[in-house]
């Protein structure tokens, strides 16, 4: 089988409105994420006109996925709090919960994690928006998503290879793809209008060495994945720990004790975090 | 401290984490140990779950999940770093079956 040339899928990445096989929900909402004029009180209204919409953001923005210590009551005090870009993230986080589930099971899961293990080590790393890089380890894998909706054969492949060749579902992925889940996440961040930054951590999170915005902040996403799968929560497309970037995890720094308390908050936090549904 | 459903609090069980209203106020203290009012009370808060004292629960046995620790770092154990990584997760996983 030939390789599907990446520009055909990029394509389909800006135009996923067009996409038959994405949900007409996530459509709407990626049409208004991704417009360069939504105010943050246009997106607060989004939200709260929408109970179950504002259910599940308060849940999740109350959760160790933050981990704000005051409780967050209302829509409005969250956008304020957070910011646009975090707010945008936080839809799509509660939004992708049922269209992971159905294309990999055990995704959503992985994806909690690391969302909170992100934003454990950017507040041990003293980052200022900790908010920031947590949103980038929610969506870290959402290209897997549009991928297996796509292309589910050519994924379902790509999963058979990483099983039976013991390799890495990034890898095998580049086999069937030449693009990857990480290019699809930066090309969907790019069009939900994301900062640089978000785009970047997104993009390389498997080779965080290419971030040159934001070397720590892919370095700590980079890392999350990789204690998250560790440790052996959720699922997301290959059973094997990858090789940690040396200079990343050089430039995290962490020490043993840091490590200690990110398996610790993640053990403690990530079934209640499940329940975001 | 495992993370219980609010559906399998039993009486006797204590708080490892303090229960607050939605307001922030403290309704239930940390140590305070359940009796079947205060279990009521918690569900009809509608909350999903409550931290509890105690050593964490496990689904599988401690050799399975250090087989599965093992299987998952066999194509990088010689890798820079990752004998370390996987000793820490290692030790936070014998952790997990200490009874506290």
């Amino acid at each position: 089988m030939s390789k599907l040339d990446p520009t055909v899928l990029r394509h389909k990445v800006q135009n996923i409105n067009a996409l038959p096989t994405v949900p007409a929900v996530f459509k709407r909402l990626s049409s208004v994420i991704e417009n360069p004029r939504i105010t943050i009180d246009e997106i607060s209204a989004f939200i709260s006109n929408d109970p179950a919409l504002t259910t599940k953001v308060l849940k999740m923005v109350n959760s160790a996925i933050y981990g704000f210590p005051g409780r967050i009551a209302s829509v409005s005090h969250a956008t304020m709090l957070l910011g646009l870009n975090v707010i945008k993230g936080l839809l799509l986080g509660v939004s992708v919960f049922e269209m992971m589930q159905k294309t990999m099971s055990g995704l959503y899961l992985h994806s909690l994690a690391c969302a909170i293990a992100s934003r454990v080590i950017a507040q041990k790393k003293g980052l200022k928006e900790p908010e920031e890089v947590s949103i980038a380890g929610l969506l870290h894998d959402i290209g897997k998503v549009i991928l297996i909706l796509e292309f589910s054969k050519e994924y379902e492949a790509a999963m058979n290879e990483a099983q039976g060749e013991k390799t890495s579902i990034f890898k095998a992925e580049k086999n069937q793809f030449t693009a990857t889940h990480a290019d699809v996440g930066s090309w969907l961040a790019e069009k939900w209008r994301f900062p640089r930054s978000l785009i970047e951590i997104i993009g390389y999170h498997h080779r965080p060495a290419l971030a040159k915005n934001a070397p720590m902040e892919a370095a700590i996403v980079h890392f999350a994945d990789l204690l998250v799968r560790a440790r052996g929560f959720g699922f997301a497309g290959d059973h094997f720990v990858p090789e940690v970037n040396t200079a990343a995890f050089e430039i995290l720094n962490l020490s043993g004790a840091d490590i200690r308390d990110v398996l610790r908050e993640l053990e403690e936090n990530v079934e209640s975090a499940g329940d975001i549904s | 401290m495992p993370n219980i459903p609010t559906i399998k609090l039993e009486p006797g069980m204590k708080l490892a984490k303090p229960i607050m209203a939605k307001n922030g106020m403290v309704i239930l203290g940390e140590g305070t140990e359940l009796n079947e009012t205060w279990i009521e009370r918690i569900r009809d808060m509608e909350i999903a779950s409550v931290f509890v004292d105690g050593p964490s629960i496990q689904t599988i046995s401690k050799e399975d999940a250090l087989a599965g620790l093992d299987a998952r770092f066999a194509l990088v154990s010689d890798k820079p770093y990752m004998k370390i990584i996987k000793q820490y997760v290692k030790e936070h996983i014998e952790g997990l079956y200490e009874q506290t």
